[in-house]
């Protein structure tokens, strides 16, 4: 009995042993499947809805050392072999003229069924009462406050279900079903001829619950006072060297962008360097990037995560890995091919978007662990520096070195003590200036939600990223 | 139908015929249901081969048909994905959503039809995607002379059919060949890119010409310590098509309808760029891989100003957009959002070889990614440079720098263009994903910063 119930896991099977009696050295057939509903609200009335099914074949073939991907969303068992064969014709151009032939390393493969099982379930709610919910959010927020106000809110909820079976030619066989619950917003405000807006995603795995739990309305509304603190109260950012405490969601975020991307083994290896580039860590000298007490851990298997999963897409059990510990670079995130490269096993870094796309190395949902320091305790000896609260802009540079990050929401520390607020600090910083300047971390470890872009073409894969309240010693803001 | 072909047909494929007959039957489904349809049925097929190290890393193909389908019914809308397997299911539980919410702002009645089909194939891509070998592409482009590269190089047939309920049916057939190369030497690197309808060899080897040079160039100059501030820029072409994209974007009324465009309040004949500055929407360019002769909404596309000699000459519409904000679509409908579909930046009359010179001092930056907006509204933003930069003095190149950021405001920079050359090249990647034709771009003033 299969866990998706129009889908004969012996049609896989046998698909896989079709591309091994032609050749291959490893075969893998995927069927995935994205069911999605949307709905978007433009200022509390619905815009539109959308309904989307992405559902076919994704399936891999090494033939010679060389690696074929081919899709196919036609699921008739002629559109399963027209897809197989051209797997393996992709495989053997692959193998042409290359001196690394590319092999799988041995992994802990799983045989196994798993779910998410929602607390209340899609089905639970019909369309129009989801739509309430939204509409409602909106109407409890507070618009205008004398000459502030807020131009628009629109509102994108999405729920999906994400369904694989993932049958390989060396025995791993996994069925999975996870739904997911994201929602996007944004709010744009005006204030005396100046505006600004911004932009927020809350998501995770299970059913009605997440968006029961994320708490719309008063997200959004503290959204609205960010804003009208940004447009009305907020004076110049200083400049120079200085203290500076960040908010678990700016926490978060750099330990996404300047942890677990320069961490990811293909990046290092070269295989994405056209695209998302390469990472610090393939020139890095020295084992040390941080302070003590810099500890950063992607674990897949967090229970509600917007990353959640049990087995990878090779079929390999997940695992927690840690990236940064205690300050020392940790382990690499792998799929089969760069363990087998860097002759290690894989941690089960494999995933895939949908069908369309080959499973490559990525991130699940990366923190930075906790200590215990309380937000006060954080604060109190520092005589001048910031707090920066919430962030619209960030990037990082193509090896994950130099970053970047500026405050939607800050505030100047003096004396101890949260005083006037500050528009768009810049924090501009390396990556070892960023791990080492840390010397306190707080105890209150909080996630966010997100979209991550890799691969060609491009996979968003959902994460969360998130983290304490940590203080920096002596950076410099431009 | 254009596409309609006799070519073979082998197990597995979709036939043509099997395509019409699955829009013929969504037709018939969907037509009682509603008051307005359209549906867009696409058969894509698509070949890729990824590079690093200079060899082949992996070989992607990608066959599909996707049934898409914007419903109206009492002025209520909706966008579906239809399951070919499971289309009246799928139809009958999409017209069951319209029932359950309340009109749209956002509606408007379908468009008159005005577009017509069109057809733009090279028989080599299209020959080398249906038999997936793709061996003579590496041959041709000479790559195993290149040395330490890393890229992508994808050929793609795709085949559309348009049908709506106000009377359009349309049919497209396009062929593409683009991709990008980064070339390594030392520590050095440079990247370019190109695009095409056509199995256009010589832009692809030009491509890999530049991204060579580039980081040759760079390898031989000696590194320097880059100080914040506002400096002189030349932009490369792959920079100058990121940041135009955002521009053509800021100009869709969508945009400006979710709160995000930096336009908002502009009207066309406001002055918003300098005089040097032309940026057309260009889909009857039939060169780029973007051309298409109608609209998601069947409406005739039109090449268009976005800006003029740095007059913004208006928003891009579709028929949703114009009835709200006001004026008429322009042939750019997305259902929800008005997109550009090829863009085209006026070219200046400075020589490949007076670039320097014309920059006499600054920093002549070649690439970037990560392009992120502190204020949409604003258009302030940073983006991070890669691969070659060089610090020019006196007209000549003298010194590389390493990722510096851009950190200024769009509004600012268009208005500080200085000069553009001559020659321009069809860019597309991953931070370009518009086809883009684009020259060299001066600019007088640009705040640079990078960690210290």
């Amino acid at each position: 009995m299969s866990l998706i119930n129009d889908i004969e896991v012996k049609d896989l099977e046998e698909a896989v042993g079709r591309l091994s009696v032609n050749g291959a050295s490893y075969g893998e057939v995927r069927f995935h499947r994205n069911k999605i509903l949307s709905i978007t609200i433009m200022n509390g009335v619905v815009l539109g809805i959308g309904r989307e099914t992405r559902e076919g074949y994704g399936i891999r073939s090494i033939v010679s050392g060389g690696l074929g991907f081919a899709s196919t969303n036609n699921l008739s068992k002629e559109g399963l072999n027209e897809a197989l064969n051209r797997s393996l014709s992709a495989a053997r151009a692959a193998s042409k003229g290359i001196s690394r032939k590319i092999e799988m390393a041995p992994a802990r493969l799983g045989r196994a069924s798993y779910s998410v099982t929602p607390k209340r379930s899609f089905e639970d709610e019909p369309i129009d009462v989801k739509i309430s919910r939204l509409r409602e959010a909106y109407k409890s927020l507070e618009l205008s406050k004398n000459s502030f106000k807020v131009t628009s809110v629109n509102i994108v909820y999405r729920e999906s279900i994400e369904e694989k079976v993932i049958v390989t030619s060396d025995g791993a066989l996994i069925e999975s079903r996870i739904p997911r619950i994201s929602v996007f917003y944004n709010i744009s405000a005006q204030y005396e001829g100046k505006r600004a807006n911004r932009w927020f995603q809350v998501g995770g795995s299970g059913g009605l619950e997440v968006l029961e739990e994320n708490k719309l309305d008063k997200l959004m509304a503290e959204d609205i006072e960010s804003l009208y603190i940004n447009l009305v109260k907020a004076k110049s950012p200083p400049k120079g060297v200085m203290d500076v405490v960040l908010s678990p969601e700016i926490v978060g975020l750099a330990v996404h962008e300047s942890s677990g991307h320069p961490s990811e083994a293909d990046r290092i290896m070269g295989r994405e360097a056209a695209q998302a580039g390469l990472s610090y860590r393939t020139f890095y000298k020295g084992t040390r990037i941080g302070s003590r007490y810099v500890t950063v851990v992607d674990d897949p298997t967090i229970p509600g995560s917007y990353g959640f999963y049990l087995y990878d897409d090779e079929g390999v059990a997940a695992r927690a890995r840690y990236l940064y510990r205690n300050g020392e670079l940790g382990e690499l995130l792998h799929n089969r091919e760069t363990a087998s490269v860097y002759g290690t096993e894989s941690n089960g870094a494999a995933r895939a978007m949908d069908y369309r796309s080959e499973p490559i190395v990525r991130m699940a949902n990366t923190y930075f662990m906790p200590g215990d320091y309380t937000f006060e305790e954080l604060i109190e000896d520092i005589k001048e520096g910031v707090y920066i609260k919430k962030y619209m802009e960030w990037n990082i540079d193509d090896i994950r070195w130099g970053q970047r990050y500026v405050g939607l929401e800050a505030y100047i520390i003096r004396n101890g003590e949260l005083k006037e607020p500050v528009r768009d600090v810049a924090l501009e910083v390396t990556t070892r200036e960023f791990y080492t300047s840390i010397d306190a971390v707080g105890k209150d470890l909080r996630f966010y939600a997100g979209t991550c872009g890799k691969g060609e073409p491009a996979q968003g894969v959902p994460v969360w990223f998130g983290g304490p309240h940590v203080r920096l010693r002596r950076v410099r803001f431009i | 139908m254009v596409w309609r072909s006799s070519r073979k047909v082998e197990e597995g494929e979709i036939h043509m015929s099997e395509f019409e007959e699955i829009v013929e039957k969504a037709r018939s489904v969907v037509e009682p249901l509603v008051d307005e349809y359209i549906i867009l049925a696409n058969v894509k097929s698509e070949a890729m081969i990824k590079l690093a190290h200079g060899e082949i890393s992996v070989v992607q193909s990608w066959k599909d048909l996707n049934l898409n389908m914007y419903i109206a019914k009492s002025e209520r809308i909706g966008i579906y994905t239809i399951n070919v397997k499971r289309l009246e299911d799928d139809i009958k539980k999409a017209v069951s959503d319209l029932e359950k919410v309340e009109k749209s702002p956002f509606y408007a009645p379908l468009p008159k039809p005005s577009g017509s089909s069109s057809e733009e194939v090279d028989p080599k891509i299209k020959e080398a995607v249906e038999s997936g070998d793709l061996s003579f592409v590496i041959e041709d482009l000479e790559l195993k002379d290149v040395g330490d590269a890393a890229g992508m190089i994808s050929l793609s047939l795709s085949n559309e059919y348009l049908l709506s309920s106000s009377g359009a049916r349309y049919t497209s057939s396009i062929t593409k060949f683009n991709g990008y190369i980064r070339v390594f030497k030392g520590n050095s690197s440079g990247q370019w890119s190109w695009t095409s309808t056509k199995y256009n060899i010589s832009a692809a080897k030009n491509a890999i010409g530049m991204a060579k040079e580039l980081a040759e160039e760079c390898s031989k100059l000696p590194r320097t310590r880059f100080e914040p501030g506002t400096y002189r820029v030349l932009l490369g072409p792959m920079i100058v098509g990121n940041l135009m994209e955002e521009v053509a974007s800021a100009a869709s009324a969508g945009m400006v309808v979710f709160g995000m465009s930096f336009f908002t309040g502009r009207k066309p004949g406001d002055t918003v760029a300098s005089e040097n500055l032309t940026l057309k929407d260009v889909p009857l360019n039939r060169e780029l891989p973007g051309f298409r002769t109608y609209d998601q909404e069947g409406v005739g596309t039109k090449d268009k100003h976005i800006i003029e000699k740095g007059v913004f000459r208006g928003f891009l519409h579709n028929s949703k957009t114009a009835k709200l904000l006001g004026g008429e679509t322009t042939g750019n409908a997305g259902w929800i959002m008005p997109q550009a579909f090829n863009l085209e930046i006026g070219k200046g009359d400075l020589k490949n070889d007076e670039i320097f010179e014309a920059l006499r001092n600054g920093y002549f930056l070649t690439n970037n990614w990560y392009t992120r907006f502190q204020n949409y509204l604003e258009g302030t933003f940073s983006t991070v440079t890669r691969d070659a930069a060089f610090k020019v003095e006196g007209g000549k190149p003298v010194a590389c720098v390493e990722r510096v950021r851009i950190a200024d405001s769009l509004p600012r920079i268009l208005k500080s263009v200085e000069g553009l050359t001559k020659e321009r090249w069809p860019i597309e990647w991953w931070e370009v994903t518009i086809p883009t034709l684009t020259p060299y771009m001066l600019l007088s003033e640009v705040r640079l910063t990078v960690p210290q």
